[in-house]
């Protein structure tokens, strides 16, 4: 368990930011935390895990996907602003992110 | 009611060319495409040479499919995504106009690619890459269309299945439309070893240009090529409404299995004359009606040995006035896409007069004495063509094209 400091804050929504300009190949000032992950860059569900497993590497997080699942069948995903949230969460909370809840 | 069915658009990828007119081009002027490997180093193989689609493909495809999509695919299935819009561009389809559901897709596939040749699978690309349905689900997805989209193997003969059914789909009224093809490429160190060990292939590797040779006394194998043959089905009325122009009609088809050997084609080419029978019947056109025969060709003793025997059954005094050529000589075999590119040769050869060579036929096998359209391309107008396609396993496949006539 991490506390989310301004630093993370700013470094998960940069790589957030850029990983969907990228992939997508939209321009990156045409993102914001609005933008819909789905209708807007045409994004899948796969994004989603890689941005975990590029979390869980750079933050050396210790989280099982599962745990991840049952939180986004709960508060399900659907804009950019919405996804940051979620990583931070996942980052701050690891494995007790369904504590979150109770 | 029973459907004509014609093909009115068509996307090709090989070694000689990314486009239709760049391969019909080379195909007429009797180039070969075949070269030393350059995807990864085969010093220690026997075999050494095959035909490559040329790098440009990179560039080709990074325009049509978009980046995230492509980072999902093989290269293999980058070559049949590619072909597919080229083909469907060529159609000049517009699915926003079409009922969706009567839209299907039905490709040819051997296997993706997803070999040691494949450098930048990540973990979560893996499945997708593997999938042998990845081909039909991709270009589905691409048009959301809504009709049957699925995948057929049966070996070096999938892509002429994919035709078949596609042809089937539309003349039964299941569909309007039908995307048709197959992609394929097994030039990676497994797929060449594995194919070494069976005697399969040329080991004449020099020049490269000179190892597939078709009907020749000298033949030692077949020479592995890859690429991507996709063709637009639909039915005629449909494609009238459309005013859309027509290459040819898919006019019937013949799909047999041998039911004899894993590899071996069944002897003295038995298997394969009942394939070209029940096109015929299939079709309902007589055998003098027959004005070329693109062969399956591989460049192997035996199949080159049965399949000439397999026309003089079919055909008796009439065989030697058949031209019959070997797109393979040119273009290496394609494996699980040969059905389709040969389809298209085909096509192509019927619309515009014009037989393909058998290249590299320098040294005539005695026991071989059909009119293999030697080295040179020649004109020729003729009304009906047959292609070939035959896989390990005994899958059998003769498609039947007739000429388009407004």
């Amino acid at each position: 368990m991490a506390p989310i400091t301004d630093k993370i804050r700013n470094e998960v929504k940069e790589i957030v930011y850029s990983f969907f300009a990228d992939e997508c190949e939209v321009d990156l000032a045409s993102i914001n935390s609005n933008t819909s992950i789905i209708n807007d860059l045409d994004g899948d569900s796969l994004m989603f895990l890689e941005l975990i497993e590029i979390f869980k590497k750079k933050y050396q997080l210790d989280i099982e996907l599962k745990v991840i699942g049952k939180y986004a069948v709960k508060h399900p995903v659907a804009t950019i602003g919405q996804l940051i949230d979620m990583q931070l969460l996942i980052i701050e909370h690891e494995n007790r992110l369904l504590e979150i809840d109770q | 009611m029973s459907k004509e069915v014609v093909i009115t658009g068509m996307g090709l990828i090989s070694s000689l060319g990314l486009s239709l007119e760049e391969n019909w081009e080379n195909i007429v002027a009797g180039k070969s495409g075949v070269k030393e490997i350059t995807h990864f180093d085969a010093g220690t193989l026997a075999t050494r040479v095959a035909a490559e689609v040329p790098p440009a493909f990179d560039e080709l495809s990074r325009n049509l499919i978009k980046k995230r999509a492509a980072s999902q695919m093989t290269r293999v299935t980058r070559m049949c995504i590619t072909a597919a819009k080229i083909a469907v561009t060529d159609a000049g389809i517009d699915f926003n106009l079409l009922d969706r559901a009567r839209c299907g897709v039905v490709m040819g596939v051997v296997n993706t690619g997803n070999s040691s040749s494949e450098k930048d699978t990540t973990i979560q690309n893996t499945v997708f890459k593997s999938m042998t349905n990845s081909m039909p689900a991709w270009i589905s997805l691409e048009y959301q269309l809504q009709g049957p989209s699925f995948s057929v193997n049966t070996a070096c003969a999938s892509s002429a299945y994919a035709i078949a059914f596609g042809y089937e789909m539309i003349k039964s009224g299941q569909a309007d439309v039908v995307i048709v093809g197959g992609a394929d490429s097994i030039i990676n160190f497994e797929e060449i070893q594995g194919f070494n060990a069976l005697y399969a292939l040329s080991v004449a590797n020099d020049p490269p240009e000179k190892a597939s040779k078709p009907f020749s006394l000298d033949r030692d194998g077949f020479v592995i090529g890859e690429g991507a043959g996709v063709l637009v089905l639909e039915g005629k009325e449909h494609a009238i409404a459309r005013n859309t122009a027509i290459y040819a009609e898919i006019a019937g088809c013949g799909l047999t299995s041998e039911g004899y050997n894993i590899m071996a084609p069944m002897k003295d080419g038995e298997g394969m004359a009942k394939t070209l029978e029940l096109a015929l019947k299939n079709a309902g056109i007589k055998k003098d009606e027959v004005g070329y025969i693109n062969a399956h060709g591989t460049s192997t003793e035996l199949n080159d040995r049965y399949e000439t025997m397999a026309i003089r059954q079919v055909f008796g005094d009439g065989a030697r006035q058949i031209p019959v050529s070997s797109s393979k000589s040119m273009l290496g075999h394609t494996i699980g896409a040969a059905g389709a590119i040969e389809a298209i040769i085909t096509a192509l050869a019927l619309k515009n007069g014009i037989l393909p060579p058998t290249i590299n036929y320098d040294h005539p096998d005695p026991d071989l004495d059909l009119d293999y359209v030697p080295n040179k391309s020649r004109k020729s107008d003729f009304n009906v063509a047959l292609t070939n396609s035959f896989g390990f396993g005994g899958h059998n496949a003769t498609l039947v094209l007739k000429k388009y006539r407004d």
